[in-house]
Formats: C-alpha cells, sequence, structure tokens
C-alpha cells in the first residue's frame, strides 16, 4: 500500500458519516418452501414472493393480485393499484456499438426492419436496440437471455390497462397496454430494481428461443404484433 | 455447558428457512456499513436510510436465491448498493452532501502538538476536496476500497463490476487523485 493509499484508509475512519439509524429488522416469518417445483415453477413463485415485499414496503399500496400472466421470463401482474413508488425512467446502461453489446450479452442483437438509433446494454446483461431520439425514443427493442433474467414483473393497474396473451412467431406472449407500468428487474442472483417503463405506451412482452424480447412504444395492438414478426 | 453463538453459515440455513430472527441477527454486524455504502452512492442520509431499509428487506425476501456458502456480506451490501443506485439515478445528477471529516482527530498515545493537529486537519481537508473532485465512478471506486475498506472481490460486488475492473479503475482514480494533490499543492 502506497503513501496516498494509506492516506485514503485514515481519512476513511474519520469521514463525519450520519449516525447509522435503527433498521426495522422485524420482518413477517417466511414459510419454509417444499422446494419440489421444476426450475421455471420456482422462478416463478420466487417472484411472486418478491412482489409482495415491495408491496408491503409500500404503504397504502397493499394490494389484491387481480390476474396473473406469466411468460418464460416474465411476469406481468394486474393489481389494484400500483405500489407507491418514485417515478424514474428505465435505465438502458451504457451506449455502446453494436459489435461491443453483441460482445457483453453474449448473443446477436435483433433489430427491427430498420436502423437503430443507438444501442445500449446494461451491465445485468440487458440489452436495448432504440429508435429515434435517445432521450426520447419512438420505439424500444430490448432483449436478455431468458436464463440471465428470472423475469421482469409488470404490475398494472386495474382501471384502463389491457392484458391480452398473444403467439408471435408461434411462441408466446403478453401484450400490455396501459397509462403506467411498473417493472420490476430481476437478476440472476435475485437482486431487484424497480422501475417504471420509459415510455408510457404499449408494450409486447414475447419469447424467441432463449430471449426474452420487449417492444415498447406508442403502438396498437396490432402494429406491435407487426413489428415483432419482423424483427430478425 | 455454555453454548457458542451461531455461525453467520447457521444464521443464513435459518434464515433461509424463514427464520427472521436469524436474519435480524445475522445483518446487524452489516447495518453499519449498509449505511454508509447507501449514504456514499446518495449522498443524501434520509435516501440512505431508506435505500438500506429496503434494501434489508428485499435481502430478507430474496434469501432463498442467495448462493449456500457464499459470503453474506457483499450480497448483502450488493443489494443495498443497488437500490442506493436506483434512487441516485432517480434523483438524477442532483448533488449530494460533501463528504467531511470528524472534527476530532483520532487519539494515540503520541498526542500531536496544537501545529501538528492543525497540518493533519489541512491534508485531511485536501484529500477530501480532492477526492470530492473526481468523477463519480472514480470516487465511489475509492471509497469502496479505502473509506469503507471493502477488499476488491467486495467492491466488485458493490459496483457491479468485474474485480479486473475494480484493479484497473481503482489504480487509474488514484492516479488522478494524485493530480489533483497535486494541481492543489
Amino acid at each position: 500500500m502506497n503513501e496516498l493509499e494509506r492516506r485514503l484508509q485514515e481519512l476513511g475512519g474519520e469521514i463525519a458519516y450520519p449516525a447509522t439509524p435503527r433498521f426495522d429488522l422485524a420482518f413477517e416469518r417466511r414459510p419454509a418452501r417444499a422446494w419440489s417445483l421444476r426450475p421455471l415453477a420456482i422462478g416463478f413463485a420466487v417472484l411472486l414472493a418478491i412482489a409482495a415485499g415491495v408491496l408491503a414496503l409500500s404503504p397504502g399500496a397493499r394490494s389484491a393480485f387481480l390476474e396473473i400472466f406469466h411468460i418464460r421470463g416474465a411476469t406481468v401482474e394486474r393489481v389494484e393499484t400500483l405500489p407507491d413508488v418514485r417515478a424514474q425512467r428505465v435505465d438502458f446502461g451504457e451506449r455502446v456499438s453494436r459489435e461491443e453489446a453483441e460482445r457483453r450479452v453474449g448473443f446477436e442483437l435483433l433489430d427491427l426492419d430498420e436502423e437503430p438509433d443507438a444501442i445500449f446494454v446494461r451491465p445485468d446483461g440487458l440489452a436495448s436496440v432504440v429508435y429515434g431520439d435517445p432521450a426520447h425514443p419512438r420505439l424500444v427493442l430490448s432483449q436478455a437471455r431468458g436464463a440471465i433474467y428470472d423475469g421482469f414483473i409488470k404490475k398494472t393497474a386495474e382501471q384502463g390497462t389491457i392484458i391480452h396473451e398473444v403467439t408471435v412467431g408461434g411462441e408466446p406472449g403478453l401484450y400490455v397496454d396501459g397509462p403506467l407500468h411498473f417493472v420490476m428487474f430481476v437478476d440472476e442472483n435475485g437482486f431487484i430494481s424497480d422501475e417504471r417503463t420509459y415510455l408510457a405506451g404499449t408494450v409486447l412482452l414475447w419469447n424467441r428461443d432463449e430471449l426474452l424480447l420487449r417492444l415498447e412504444g406508442d403502438l396498437t395492438e396490432e402494429e406491435a404484433l407487426e413489428l415483432a414478426e419482423s424483427v430478425e | 455447558m455454555v453454548s457458542r453463538p451461531p455461525t453467520e453459515h447457521e444464521l443464513v440455513e435459518r434464515a433461509r428457512g424463514g427464520d427472521a430472527a436469524a436474519f435480524a441477527a445475522l445483518v446487524q454486524p452489516h447495518e453499519e456499513i449498509a449505511f454508509r455504502t447507501a449514504f456514499l452512492i446518495t449522498r443524501n442520509a434520509a435516501e440512505a436510510e431508506d435505500a438500506a431499509q429496503v434494501g434489508l428487506t428485499k435481502a430478507w425476501r430474496a434469501l432463498p436465491r442467495f448462493r449456500r456458502g457464499a459470503p453474506f456480506r457483499p450480497w448483502l451490501l450488493a443489494i443495498v448498493a443497488n437500490e442506493a443506485r436506483n434512487r441516485r439515478r432517480a434523483e438524477g445528477r442532483r448533488e449530494g452532501v460533501a463528504l467531511r471529516a470528524a472534527h476530532e482527530l483520532p487519539s494515540g498515545d503520541a498526542a500531536p502538538s496544537p501545529e501538528g493537529r492543525a497540518l493533519a486537519a489541512e491534508q485531511r481537508a485536501e484529500l477530501l476536496a480532492a477526492l470530492e473532485q473526481l468523477s463519480e465512478d472514480d470516487r465511489l471506486v475509492l471509497s469502496c476500497r479505502y473509506l469503507l475498506d471493502l477488499g476488491e472481490e467486495e467492491t466488485g460486488e458493490v459496483l457491479s463490476l468485474r474485480r479486473g475492473t475494480v484493479k484497473s479503475r481503482t489504480s487509474r482514480a488514484l492516479g488522478r487523485l494524485r493530480e489533483r494533490l497535486e494541481e492543489a499543492g
């Protein structure tokens, strides 16, 4: 350790941190599970448990799950009311070249039938192909390996939100159209980040082979399905 | 016969089975560093408290997925740091409070003279100021490695970086910090 490192280390002991608060550790006892389900079902069950936890954190947002839809890697829940969380934009991650994005995620990125304006990748393996101004995208096609994500969850308010089970290229998908979607990303370590969708329009989620794809934009169901079928 | 306190592994196993008291015993030794980690990221005491509390709750919920045999603290800190980063992003690039040093210097056998104390305080203030001028990436990696005294592996967990990246980023950040100090000097 050199002199500068030593000085920094000493400084660490001299920082005037705010006093550590008393945290509430009175968690409800979690019932032990009989883990006899198949892997996919385990992931699904864990996600539901996590979702319940997040709802429990939001006073006044305790809400029954009215309906649950599931495809590989994603779960969409219809709830009575959205959790009271701070609105924020989805973090697309770092803007990189296509080659760099593909190197990082380990698969060839899929495109709509036009050249994207930007490509982003997050450290957790979610790549986003963006069409239009990256600050105000017209369309976003996000893609991740289903195996990387156990899933991301969308909660939708009961009123005015449409959720349809659809088929894209013979594989299952979900079409969601509503004013607000609350998204939770869950990575392979079970870490969760809560984010609202970047676009307030429609979202189409579908599986293609090992990938989970998500198309967001101001689209009708017919337009979304047509675009999804064109993805190559 | 005196019963020994449960090991971390035993507490993890009990907590995985749903024992909330075991989980509380597991996280209590790490509350302070979890809060400080969140504070160094958010630079806001209230946000740090929220991030740490939510992180602890999420850790409780995610515990069935905790890899058996892995060290618990890096996993917990990574969840708290992730929550803190989300809050930081939500707040945009708003400046948080600047770090400051406590007024008291650590006591020792050889108490420094008033002049020595003044010099030490001045050098400490210069170092803090130089640290604050670094980019967020540089500042965070140095904060984790030296202010929080985390190892390279643990810093990688907290900042979602590979160990090699922690090493190279730390080296570059130290270089930039040294430049800042030389400019100031």
